[in-house]
């Protein structure tokens, strides 16, 4: 009878799992009413390895949340599928304020477009706490490339650009800008910012589009040039870049971050959280790391979040709809 | 000497107490991470992050960096006793180190590591301070094409680093580039073999792979094995290598530092690269290539000289570029961030303290790793000594929660298992793991460097023969297959010839060609 035997020691396994998974979801009960909370440590999840960007925002405004708030502010790094496996661990626990996570727009803006997941965590599965920032992103060029201008890209042939993977920001931006200046470019998607700028500077690609924050340092030493932005007005770190909109292509694509929670949460766990990250988001410290890195503030309250990501998750599909751009099956 | 006083400067930063002693903390918590299977300096540096705030920029990184590097070193003692690499980095110390445990010779693996491992950190240092920004544009010349000729060439010199034959070798590749393909399409990020499952979602973590097929299949193994009887007390032997190990290791340590240093500034899958070329390098250059994979010094030697060389030449990148070449460099990077240092092309002249302090730290850093390392040998060795009864079970729970802390996901705790069980099964079957993990991690850089090299070439194959790197690399794989098809041939007629000659029992085994002496015709005339 050996099967049976590993049926039920995989039971066994199986019932320890669900424990263990237990652990982290249940206990809510003791905070219930903002009145107390909180009464324990504030968990902030972020969706993505550490290092990257929302992993430094998360991490910046734990640091000055602490003592508004009252409560340690432990962060974990649930990494996986662009956030979803972080999104649906915390959005399906107690709506009581002690576990939330910091997400971006993109995978509620862009990712519809580029994978269609009958079961993506949708706006109607969050309650959403308090915006944080927003990033614009900037398409940049090797100093040694031909291309001076964005019209000078535009006007090229077989342009192929990187882009820093499926269903970001920087893909949509320039799939948008290819797309309506009836250019043929090819998108190359890289893992992440950090090897999409490598193929730039190496001149793997023709032009590419990144963060402020990521070209920075190399636009200042003279390695890359800036081309356009896709910002709505100029950016305070480059004013002398254009903006697509100048250039006569009505695209605006940025980055935004927001505090998220478990869909029902109560209003006045809502409250204190926001108010305590609004006197994080004050404190020096918080705003030498935004200025650093050139993050920009967007510290709305929690409905203008929501409005915010329904806009741009509508305008963009209506956008590329209009296009005719297929983000899933670009080659 | 407008160069060098930074640089000297760069010491005087280093030699303040307590940088002395952040970076005295920093290795000992790398190794002691290294030596725990699964949790990496990643997942270290990540939780110790919040600790730094307040420390000094200089000095955190000092600290972060010696975790870093410190790791490296540990993770070579799990890899030799148990068979459970921690790291990419340290799976092919995993085939001839664990062998040399199991003859006693520990101690001598575990020696030849340290000071391995200390030579090509220092090489590279020296290196690094000399030659960084004339290196860091090599970063930049790999692009696509170039990455995917090298994992082409990775993945044909995975098929000789087994002992077993060639086509058993293949197989295994096979399975583990297959086992790469699961989760989300590189390029367009469908989903690819996993079931409907988020979990699969972003693929298998490599730790997962071989911390399963390697380390949990290996105890699997053992134990069955101790149902039959009580195995032998594992002697442990000297516990310092003697003056042959290094003589016999003298040329590995050289040749890997080259390679480790090299392949380290690239970014992704450097030193795993690196320390799988140095176990080939010296398998081809070996006098008798067939004692690899029973119990060669120099396999031990040559990749963990490779990958500390690597692990040091890998800030290059990040200090000099602003590009982080791996996952943990990706946190350092954050963690500069978070003190206010932008790491980027003008960091060593606006920040030279920095620099050249953390870069000058690792020497001292590596020095203290040599002086705490061998002494611990003994200790650590001890471990062998324990029943398997009692090691087996503390073992798997180490490396469960080293397996949780990757991701911090219960999923992957089954998925070890499962893979655990493949690993035994494999073993019992006369199959290596060795090739099907190293083959997995090439997998994923194979397909999507290969894939955004066709989106740039127009889908035009023979765009690769327009990139001088990639086409010196595709010539030297295909020099590889035809020096071994030549080899092959020659030993077959060899073979054949000597079938006739004499007795038909004595005719050699049919092993991968790999395996052969130098000129094996010459002893059938």
């Amino acid at each position: 009878m050996r099967i049976p035997s590993t049926i039920r020691a995989a039971a066994v396994l199986a019932a320890g799992a669900l424990a263990l998974t237990g652990c982290s979801v249940q206990g809510g009960g003791s905070g219930e009413g903002g009145g107390d909370y909180p009464s324990r440590p504030v968990e902030f999840t972020v969706p993505t390895e550490p290092g990257g960007s929302t992993d430094l925002i998360t991490r910046a405004l734990a640091k000055s949340l602490e003592e508004p708030l009252g409560a340690q502010i432990p962060v974990v790094n649930k990494p996986g599928a662009n956030g979803k496996i972080a999104g649906k661990d915390v959005f399906s626990g107690n709506p009581d304020g002690y576990r939330v996570a910091v997400m971006p727009q993109s995978l509620f803006a862009v990712g519809p477009l580029v994978v269609d997941d009958p079961d993506a965590i949708t706006l109607e599965d969050m309650t959403f706490v308090k915006g944080l920032t927003v990033e614009d992103y900037v398409m940049v060029v090797p100093s040694g490339s031909r291309f001076k201008t964005v019209e000078d890209v535009l006007a090229a042939d077989g342009v192929k650009y990187g882009t820093s993977g499926a269903g970001t920001g920087n893909q949509l931006a320039q799939a948008l800008l290819f797309g309506s200046a009836k250019v043929d470019a090819t998108a190359v998607p890289f893992d992440g910012g950090g090897p999409q700028l490598t193929a730039v500077l190496g001149g793997k690609v023709d032009v590419g589009t990144v963060h402020v924050a990521e070209a920075y340092e190399q636009i200042q030493a003279g390695a890359l040039r800036p081309l356009v932005a896709f910002s709505k007005e100029r950016l305070k770190a480059l004013p002398e870049v254009p903006t697509a909109t100048e250039s006569g292509y009505d695209i605006v694509v940025d980055q935004r971050r927001f505090v998220a929670a478990p869909p029902g949460l109560p209003t006045d766990v809502r409250d204190t959280l926001a108010s305590a990250i609004d006197k994080a988001v004050a404190s020096p410290e918080y705003g030498k790391l935004l200025e650093d890195n050139h993050i920009g503030r967007w510290e709305v309250g929690g409905d203008a979040v929501g409005k915010q990501l329904k806009s741009a998750r509508d305008g963009f599909r209506a956008m590329t709809e209009r296009l005719g751009i297929d983000l899933s099956g670009q080659s | 000497m407008d160069f060098l006083s930074p640089v000297l400067a760069g010491f005087g930063v280093v030699f303040q107490p307590e940088n002395l002693l952040y970076c005295l903390l920093g290795v000992t918590l790398g190794m002691l991470v290294g030596v725990l299977p699964g949790l990496g300096p990643a997942a270290t540096i990540a939780i110790l992050l919040p600790v730094t705030y307040n420390i000094e920029p200089t000095s955190a990184i000092i600290m972060l960096a010696g975790i870093f590097y410190g790791a490296q070193y540990g993770g070579t003692i799990t890899s030799v006793l148990l068979r459970l690499p921690g790291e990419a980095s340290s799976v092919v110390t995993a085939i001839d180190g664990h062998e040399l445990a199991k003859q006693g010779r520990a101690g001598a693996a575990l020696g030849i590591a340290a000071i391995g491992s200390f030579v090509g950190a220092t090489i590279a240092i020296v290196a690094m301070t000399f030659v960084a920004p004339l290196v860091a544009g090599f970063a930049l010349d790999f692009g696509p094409a170039e990455y995917t000729m090298l994992a082409l060439l990775g993945v044909l010199l995975v098929t000789t680093l087994g002992s077993g034959s060639a086509a058993r070798s293949l197989l295994m590749a096979a399975v583990g580039l297959l086992l790469a393909t699961i989760g989300q399409d590189p390029l367009l990020g469908t989903a690819r073999f996993t079931f409907g499952s988020d979990e699969l979602l972003d693929g298998i973590d490599f730790v997962i792979v071989a911390m399963g097929v390697f380390g949990v299949g290996e105890i699997l193994y053992n134990l069955e094995s101790l149902r039959h009887r009580t195995p032998p007390p594992v002697k442990v032997g000297s516990v310092y290598p003697t003056r042959k190990d290094l003589a016999e290791s003298k040329g590995a340590v050289a040749r890997g530092s080259l390679t480790g240093f090299l392949l380290g500034i690239l970014p992704g899958g450097g030193a795993t690269m690196s320390s799988m070329v140095a176990y080939a390098v010296e398998k081809r250059s070996a006098k008798r290539p067939e004692r690899f994979g029973k119990g060669a010094i120099e396999g031990v030697a040559g990749p963990e000289t490779a990958n500390n060389a690597a692990a040091t030449s890998s800030f290059i990148p990040l200090l000099s570029l602003g590009i982080p070449a791996n996952a943990t460099m990706a946190i350092m990077f954050g963690a500069l961030l978070l003190q206010g240092v932008t790491p980027g092309p003008l960091l060593v002249d606006e920040e030279p303290e920095l620099f050249w302090g953390v870069v000058n730290s690792m020497y001292v850093g590596n020095l203290l790793l040599l002086a705490m390392s061998l002494p611990l040998i003994g200790i650590f060795v001890r471990i062998l000594r324990v029943q398997p009864a009692i090691l087996a079970p503390l073992t798997i729970l180490v490396t469960m929660i080293g397996v949780y802390t990757v991701r911090n996901n219960v999923f992957d705790m089954f998925l070890v298992i499962a893979l655990g069980v493949v690993g035994y099964l494999l073993k019992k079957t006369g199959f290596e793991p060795g090739p099907l993990v190293l083959a997995f991690v090439l997998g994923g850089i194979l397909e999507s460097a290969f894939r955004r090299s066709m989106r740039t070439f127009d889908g035009e194959l023979s765009g690769f023969l327009t990139q001088p790197i990639a086409a010196s690399l595709l010539g030297a794989i295909v020099v590889l297959i035809l020096l071994s098809l030549w080899r092959a041939i020659r030993t077959h007629r060899a073979a054949t010839k000597k079938e006739t000659d004499v007795t038909p029992a004595e005719h050699q085994p049919e092993d991968g060609d790999e395996q052969r002496d130098e000129h094996p015709a010459e002893h059938a005339r």
